[in-house]
């Protein structure tokens, strides 16, 4: 379990403000809000770029609000999915096994073997600069979870890729999630994105993290809040929608 | 549509022909330099006599060996310094960058006068200096840490940039996949920044190199292949330092081509 307790974050003028989230294992936990909130800010806190000037992230009941990212558990896919550009698909890929002292077959083995549920296993001696974005996406998640990450970071993953794209990546995220079973936190400004992925959604606006909802509650929770505007004629679509399909009792 | 074409074309003309006169400016004193040989005079500095050509290739050795430690040493100490430059936001770093650009700023028989009484024997760590056996004052190390010094701002500022266009979010990347701080900097820093490596290399080679006024003041004797060009330029007349400069400008052009191919590729 993940718990991030009392957490206050300052940059500059900006400050992130996060009373408490709970984050179960194998949650797919989408953190949702628009741009320029704090979103990555978080992430990045989880990371471990920026210290909080107080509060505690706690993974599975070991502090590690101050301990250096390798030592946290947590592995990030930024939007531009920051692939090493020196290294080709394969190195990418390889590149966790081999800092953990993992033998050359057993590097191979692994390497394969998600390549292979990625589907991008035709891709493993090309170099980054010549994927396409859909490919960067799927090369970056096989590096994630190829060390079997405890909690995988997604920041933005789908806001670089076209809208057909959008909607089968989210269809890979969700069978990786079932398949794999990881834990993953999810930052996106996209509300459909956030309802079709998260089992909970954690709302943030202006640097403070207002509540979380599980998925089924979201849009009706948050429906009459002020600080929704900038979504509010999707929500109604989206509201539509749902009642409309929901038969009429007998 | 065409007409558009014809604009373009227009205005790169016109860069172009800009561009040539500096061209031009350029080429013509290299030109200048291979008319202006006289053959005899130069075989007579390369082989003929053997007390001019024997200083000749003294002179030359004592350069490039120089050269070449000042700009590794500069390698080994300034791809630290700058990395921390780059990333580290501290009390009193525009001052330090500041500091390591006073070199580019002032008249070069300054900065040999600063490193003499610095380092020279009767300099500031003049004992500690000596004592290493690290003495400036006519020594080869004296040329070492003349070179070092002019050329210190071109390593470190050109190792900065390259550093500084590396994206930090490939190293916490590293990081969150298992690997050490020095890991990082091995396997994803140091191979993203070899070409700004490779650049800084150069050009601080070069610099140290090319530089004369200040060695004149703090290691005249080994003699140095471009204090040799002064003194046979006054000594024996143009015709002799023309027969170096030429040697010199040579060797100069094919490394750099070499050098920039390997770091264009």
């Amino acid at each position: 379990m993940i718990v991030v307790e009392d957490l206050l974050v300052k940059l500059g003028g900006f400050k992130l403000e996060i009373p408490r989230l709970a984050i179960e294992r194998g949650e797919y936990m989408v953190v949702m809000g628009p741009s320029g909130v704090g979103k990555t800010v978080f992430l990045e806190t989880l990371l471990g770029i920026h210290r909080p000037l107080r509060g505690r992230i706690i993974v599975d009941g070991r502090d590690v609000t101050y301990e250096p990212p390798e030592k946290r558990g947590f592995t990030i896919i930024p939007q531009d999915y920051g692939l090493f550009p020196h290294m080709s698909v394969y190195d990418n890929i390889a590149y966790g096994l081999r800092v953990r002292g993992y033998g050359r077959e057993e590097i191979d083995r692994r390497v394969r073997w998600i390549a292979g549920i990625l589907e991008i296993k035709h891709l493993l001696d090309r170099k980054p600069r010549s994927l396409s974005g859909g490919e960067k996406q799927r090369v970056a998640l096989a590096r994630a979870l190829v060390i079997d990450p405890e909690i995988l970071l997604l920041d933005e993953p789908l806001s670089n890729l076209d809208p057909r794209l959008r909607l089968s990546a989210r269809e890979l995220l969700k069978q990786l999630h079932r398949r794999l079973g990881f834990t993953a936190i999810h930052v996106t400004h996209d509300l459909s994105e956030a309802i079709d992925l998260g089992n909970r959604i954690a709302y943030i606006h202006n640097g403070r993290l207002y509540g979380v909802y599980a998925r089924n509650e979201f849009l009706e929770t948050i429906y009459s809040k002020p600080y929704i505007e900038y979504v509010r004629p999707l929500i109604e679509i989206l509201l539509r929608e749902k009642r409309s399909s929901v038969p009429p009792s007998p | 549509m065409p007409k558009k074409i014809v604009g373009v074309e227009k205005f790169l003309l016109t860069l172009s022909i800009a561009g040539s006169l500096l061209v031009f400016f350029l080429l013509s004193p290299v030109i200048a330099l291979f008319i202006s040989i006289d053959p005899d005079t130069l075989s007579q500095t390369l082989y003929r006599d053997p007390v001019l050509a024997n200083e000749f290739r003294r002179a030359l050795l004592v350069t490039l060996e120089a050269s070449v430690l000042s700009t590794s040493i500069l390698l080994v100490l300034g791809i630290p310094l700058a990395y921390i430059l780059a990333r580290k936001r501290f009390w009193g770093r525009e001052f330090i960058e500041s500091l390591i650009d006073v070199p580019l700023m002032i008249p070069h028989a300054v900065a040999g006068v600063m490193v003499l009484v610095a380092y020279g024997r009767r300099g500031l760590l003049g004992p500690i200096t000596s004592w290493l056996g690290l003495a400036v004052d006519d020594s080869f190390w004296g040329i070492v840490a003349t070179m070092a010094f002019v050329s210190a701002p071109i390593m470190i500022d050109t190792l900065k940039m390259g550093f500084r266009n590396i994206d930090p979010m490939l190293e916490y990347i590293g990081r969150s996949l298992g690997a050490s701080p020095y890991k990082v900097f091995q396997t994803i820093t140091l191979p993203l920044a070899l070409r700004s490596i490779l650049s800084g290399a150069i050009l601080s080679w070069a610099r140290a190199l090319s530089e004369v006024g200040a060695i004149l003041i703090v290691a005249y004797y080994p003699k140095s292949i471009n204090v040799l060009v002064i003194e046979w330029f006054s000594t024996y007349g143009i015709r002799y330092a023309v027969s170096i400069s030429l040697v010199l400008a040579l060797l100069s052009l094919a490394v750099f081509t070499l050098l920039r191919l390997v770091v264009e590729k």
